[in-house]
């Protein structure tokens, strides 16, 4: 901000000079992440470093530690991407699947399912509920966001009532756990408190296919994400089907946050700052921010389960408190410093 | 003989429950150079957006270059109509040469991925509208005036055959306002752009413009040329305020101002003038009868009406009545002094019952009297009577030398009429 008075500003990151420079900060994201999650297979409650291959316990380890990796990409990049359209489509730094009450709606489709019971059917099931309630709750949301506005609600009006109805479906989630049997009671409290326990392999298969096309389907939208960048208006000028495209983003968000919730349950923080951090770092274009993001905020999740885990071994943290505890600080710092890139309000 | 370029056919639009435009028609030629004028809420804003197909008409059409714009394919409609709003903004972190490219987005490619073609005609437009060197700036950090030539070239760049602007020079600093409205008439002239300026800079639009349309009221009230609708009697009625219009002898431009004359003159007039109101039809009378400087009085009101608040807070001599409780012969005597002092009594559009029928008594005593009443039209509207005595009144006031008003505007004028010169 101190720079505001200076004739051209010290670091033009994303033209001229600096996009040579934004550029670099790519190439050594790139290089810097898949270092970062092979330093996550070292850690461990078992120990620090390569576990012994010989053995089979050795061996066990190395694959469960690796399909964390997974679970923690999954939903990290989708949590992270969500955070991303949400907060394009509605011009607002608050945004993200949390505050929509998208998160909410999807856990409360979750805890219906696993309370319903375990099995196959019930674990596949658990996504598609899950989208299918964060839809209804993302339509309920901007219903009683629209009532009083003539057309489109205002922004403000659509947080407050996501805030509005988040909160009924946690007060819901906590009705049906207190009333649940024992059983059910720990399935959802250990679900929601969010963790990276590996689900099973079908579900998992079924969930990286919903978040490959979620992902896929954002990126192929991230030129007209730019455009709305200047508000649904002004992008309907320039020849945007600009209502479509924010119906469709939010709707691939959606299935992105809700596979993400049914996958790990109750995460916070990912989906509202990595993608400040990523724009900070690498401008605000989305067909290069949408990418950067899903795979800083896999990343980043996949780090702090790793800490989750190793910390205070055999103890595990629930990884949610890592991803405030260690990720706020330094998101802070990236943030006081690249402030002006990240977000100008 | 010029292409029509925008034409609209008894359109009404609006929102859910509030329609803004009334059956408004009127055709735009290509290459013209039209003003849209008139008060703040007219529905000018709304308007542009019915033309740009982002509001869907209630009943008529909108056409561009003979199509219906609801028809229109959204990227072909770009390339035949773009809209400078009266302000954008962008919440994050793009440059200036970013948000010029916006104007490219529906001639690009699925990618977004510019041509040779599309950095040109970006280049161009930023070096017409002097942005270039701003272009690696953060768009968010530039003045007004600055975003406001960059959201010009955005809209250039994406090559409109008509430009329509929605009070977008209104803030700017009287140097930019002239550089953009210079950029305006080079494309105007020069590429027989057509353009579609909301503007509420009568004198400057007056100088530039082909032709105005003046809007009053979700209607039309005026379309012709600058001398045409530039009528004092005309703005004075849609504006609601005296304006004169004067032509330069030198230029031959018309110059629009409100009336400093009158203002002049509003020092404490020795006219005083009695209202009779209630239920919130007499504070708008008030305030306009104090700025043009009578001495007022008013009354009989109820001492809980909002009325009696306005007339007491403007330091209005009035007299009082009890609520829920007919007027006591102690009110009428104190209003019958007023009135007696007064040179005229104006009624204003308030609803009768039996409880304040008396005051009528009054208006018809005022003018056996000899003094002036000015009374509001409509009154069987606002007869709440059994019988509707009111009304019957009110036509006994009419045979003994009432008169009518229909607006403020109107009764102002009628009041100064009757000022001795």
């Amino acid at each position: 901000m101190g720079m505001k008075g200076s004739p051209i500003c010290a670091d033009n990151s994303f033209t001229g000079k600096g996009k040579v420079k934004a550029t670099w900060r790519v190439v050594l994201f790139l290089v810097v992440f898949p270092l970062l999650l092979a330093l996550s297979m070292l850690l461990g409650p078992s120990g620090i470093g390569i576990p012994d291959l010989q053995s089979p316990s050795g061996s066990a380890i190395l694959s469960l530690r690796f399909s964390r990796l997974l679970m923690g990409m999954m939903t990290g990049a989708a949590l992270s991407a969500s955070g991303v359209v949400f907060q394009a489509l509605l011009r607002n730094p608050l945004a993200e699947p949390y505050v929509l009450g998208v998160s909410g709606g999807a856990g409360l489709g979750a805890t219906l399912t696993i309370l319903a019971g375990s099995g196959v059917l019930v674990t596949l099931s658990l996504p598609v509920v899950a989208f299918v309630s964060a839809v209804l709750t993302l339509m309920v949301v901007y219903g009683i966001a629209s009532q009083g506005s003539s057309g489109q609600p205002s922004v403000y009006s659509l947080i407050l009532s996501g805030v509005i109805v988040s909160s009924i479906c946690s007060s819901i989630v906590m009705f049906l756990v207190s009333t649940a049997s024992v059983e059910g009671m720990h399935n959802v409290i250990w679900w929601m408190l969010g963790s990276l326990q590996p689900v099973t392999a079908s579900q998992q298969l079924l969930s990286a296919g919903l978040i490959f096309a979620g992902l896929g389907g954002i990126w192929l939208l991230s030129p007209q994400l730019n455009a709305l960048a200047l508000g649904r208006e002004m992008a309907h000028y320039q020849g945007l089907r600009a209502d479509v495209v924010i119906v469709i983003g939010l709707l691939f968000a959606t299935l992105l946050a809700a596979t993400a919730v049914s996958l790990s349950g109750m995460i916070g923080f990912v989906g509202l700052i990595v993608p400040h951090v990523m724009r900070a770092l690498f401008g605000p274009d989305h067909r290069r921010l949408v990418p950067l993001a899903a795979l800083g905020g896999g990343t980043f999740l996949v780090l702090c389960d790793a800490a989750a885990r190793t910390l205070l071994a055999p103890i595990e943290i629930p990884v949610g408190v890592v991803t405030a505890l260690a990720g706020g600080p330094f998101f802070l710092i990236i943030l006081q410093r690249r402030m002006k890139q990240a977000w100008i309000a | 003989m010029e292409q029509d370029a925008l034409t609209f056919k008894n359109v009404s639009a609006g929102y859910k429950q509030r329609r803004v435009l009334d059956n408004v028609s009127f055709t735009v030629k290509e290459g013209e150079f039209v003003s849209l004028i008139g008060p703040n809420g007219c529905g000018k804003s709304t308007l542009l957006k019915t033309a740009a197909a982002l509001l869907k008409p209630l009943s008529g059409a909108v056409e561009l270059f003979g199509q219906d714009v609801q028809r229109i394919k959204p990227a072909v409609r770009a390339s035949l109509l773009g809209v400078v709003p009266q302000k954008i903004d962008s919440p994050m972190a793009f440059t200036v040469s970013q948000i010029v490219m916006n104007g490219r987005i529906s001639s690009m490619g699925w990618w977004g991925t510019p041509s040779s073609l599309d950095h040109d005609l970006v280049e161009r437009a930023m070096i017409y509208t002097d942005v270039l060197g701003l272009r690696d700036r953060f768009f968010t950090e530039l003045s007004g005036g600055e975003q406001q030539r960059v959201a010009l070239a955005m809209v250039l760049a994406q090559e409109p055959k008509i430009i329509m602007l929605d009070e977008s020079i209104s803030h700017l600093d009287i140097n930019h306002r002239q550089e953009v409205l210079q950029i305006l008439m080079n494309l105007n002239r020069e590429k027989r752009m057509t353009i579609l300026l909301v503007s509420h800079d009568l004198t400057l639009s007056a100088g530039i413009s082909d032709r105005f349309l003046l809007m009053e009221a979700g209607t039309l009230a005026k379309a012709g040329t600058p001398a045409e609708v530039l009528e004092p009697e005309l703005l004075s009625r849609v504006y609601d305020c005296d304006l004169t219009v004067q032509q330069d002898p030198y230029t031959g431009y018309l110059q629009v101002s409100g009336a400093i004359e009158s203002l002049r003159r509003r020092r404490k007039l020795e006219k005083s003038v009695h209202v009779i109101a209630g239920g919130g039809s007499g504070i708008e009378l008030y305030r306009r009868l104090l700025i043009e400087g009578y001495e007022v009085t008013t009354g009989v009101l109820n001492r809980l009406d909002s009325d009696a608040e306005a007339a007491r807070a403007l330091n209005i001599p009035v007299v009082l009545e009890q609520p829920f409780s007919p007027v006591g012969a102690d009110a009428i005597a104190q209003a019958m002094e007023m009135i007696l002092r007064a040179d005229t009594v104006v009624l204003s559009q308030v609803p009768f019952g039996s409880g304040n029928l008396v005051n009528l008594e009054l208006a018809e005593e005022a003018l056996k009297r000899g003094k002036t009443v000015l009374l509001a039209v409509g009154i069987g509207e606002r007869d709440y009577t059994e019988g509707k005595s009111a009304v019957d009144f009110a036509a006994r006031l009419k045979h003994s030398g009432a008169l009518n008003w229909h607006s403020i505007h109107e009764l102002m004028a009628q009041l100064q009429q009757q000022l001795p010169h």
